[in-house]
């Protein structure tokens, strides 16, 4: 390693890590480029700046390593619910799709018995894929899976965009996040338990705590039912935070081999490496899409399942 | 030195958590592959299976690796 490297104090990889996090500010690739508000929520009390500067211009709170933190006591606030990075590109990813959809149902409008062209058959096969191969076989009640088809379709057509939308140069991925992933997974778990008590009603969705075991057996049995129930949301949360991140860390490691070296000689190799790393974060892009919603209906079908 | 065990430890951890992923996967992949030759017509249900088992696979291994990270992470 360099001497600059050396004199670098802090864990390199801890570092890299927060860079891939949420930054407060719009960023494009490592160019900020506009300012986003900062909304606090402190001690009972709701601070909204319009930028990070006009926050320090305040006098309440600064910047600390990227966080803001009260000047008295350096302490950060009880809740940053600033506008973040990554919730612009949420909603960029919203606004994208948007855009893709409206066109796609205008066409159905306009030419409902016509052939579909163009970006509407991309759109039809998957709609129907999610429809016919995720959604109907693994939920059992008809009126279940018809009825929550458009929360599967959303959830697929919204993580997929945030992933490619991380793909993009420049582009972060809000996927990529475990506040966004996270509140996926809520979503997910509201889901699947608000599904199984609206099928089975709450007697019964009670009744599926016990594991189908005898009663005797409830006192080994409900615990872990319990921390089933909570440990498949959470899976799901941090298994595409975890896949989204593992592709961008590799990415960085290979780039970073050339700095490790510090010879041109190992870039061939690491661009070569690098590209393939790329093309396989697309196909984990789509893949993760796909199995955060049929993992979810697959769960839903357990839950809302009559017990046998 | 107490820095240097938790990245050691950390290191170890997601080799051998690796190991038990990648072993698990392998064998999934290989039953799916010969269910799959045995019978081509169930070829696509078989694929949405192995997937739905892999991403439960992958989700202990990245568990694992979450606490590896928090071991390599570890400042003081």
């Amino acid at each position: 390693m360099s001497a600059a490297h050396a004199e670098h104090t802090g864990n390199v990889f801890a570092h890299l890590l927060a860079e891939l996090g949420d930054h407060h500010g719009f960023y494009v690739g490592p160019y900020k480029v506009a300012s986003l508000p900062i909304i606090l929520w402190d001690e009972g009390r709701l601070h909204i700046y319009p930028s990070a500067t006009a926050m320090e211009a305040a006098g309440l709170y600064r910047m600390v390593e990227g966080h803001p933190v009260r000047v008295a006591d350096g302490h950060r606030p009880t809740l940053d619910l600033s506008i973040t990075n990554l919730v612009v590109y949420q909603w960029l990813g919203m606004l994208l799709l948007g855009l893709v959809l409206w066109r796609t149902v205008q066409r159905y409008r306009r030419a409902p018995l016509q052939a579909p062209r163009g970006l509407q058959n991309a759109i039809e096969a998957v709609v129907v894929f999610l429809r016919d191969q995720v959604v109907s076989p693994n939920i059992s009640s008809r009126r279940l899976a018809n009825g929550l088809l458009p929360y599967f379709l959303t959830l697929f057509f919204f993580i997929l965009v945030l992933n490619l939308l991380g793909l993009v140069p420049g582009g972060h991925t809000a996927t990529g996040s475990l506040a966004v992933t996270g509140a996926l997974a809520l979503t997910a778990f509201v889901v699947i338990n608000g599904g199984a008590i609206a099928t089975l009603g709450f007697k019964k969705w009670l009744g599926h705590l016990l594991g189908g075991g005898p009663l005797w057996l409830s006192p080994i049995l409900l615990p872990i039912e319990i921390i089933g129930m909570f440990a498949k949301a959470f899976a799901l949360c941090v298994r595409l935070f975890a896949n989204m991140t593992a592709g961008h860390i590799a990415l960085l490691s290979l780039v970073g081999l050339i700095f490790f070296f510090g010879t041109v000689l190992i870039a061939p190799v690491s661009v070569a490496f690098s590209v393939f790393v790329y093309a396989l974060e697309t196909l984990v892009a789509f893949l993760q899409a796909y199995i955060f919603t049929i993992l979810t209906a697959v769960f839903l079908g357990l839950a809302s399942e009559e017990q046998h | 030195m107490e820095l240097g065990l938790a990245w050691l430890a950390a290191g170890i951890g997601v080799g051998i958590s690796v190991l038990g992923a990648g072993t698990g996967i392998g064998r999934l992949g290989a039953a799916a592959l010969e269910a799959a030759s045995r019978q081509p017509e169930i070829a696509g249900e078989t694929r949405t299976l192995m997937l739905i088992a892999a991403a439960l696979i992958e989700g202990i291994a990245l568990i694992a690796c979450i606490v590896c990270i928090l071991l390599a992470v570890k400042t003081a």
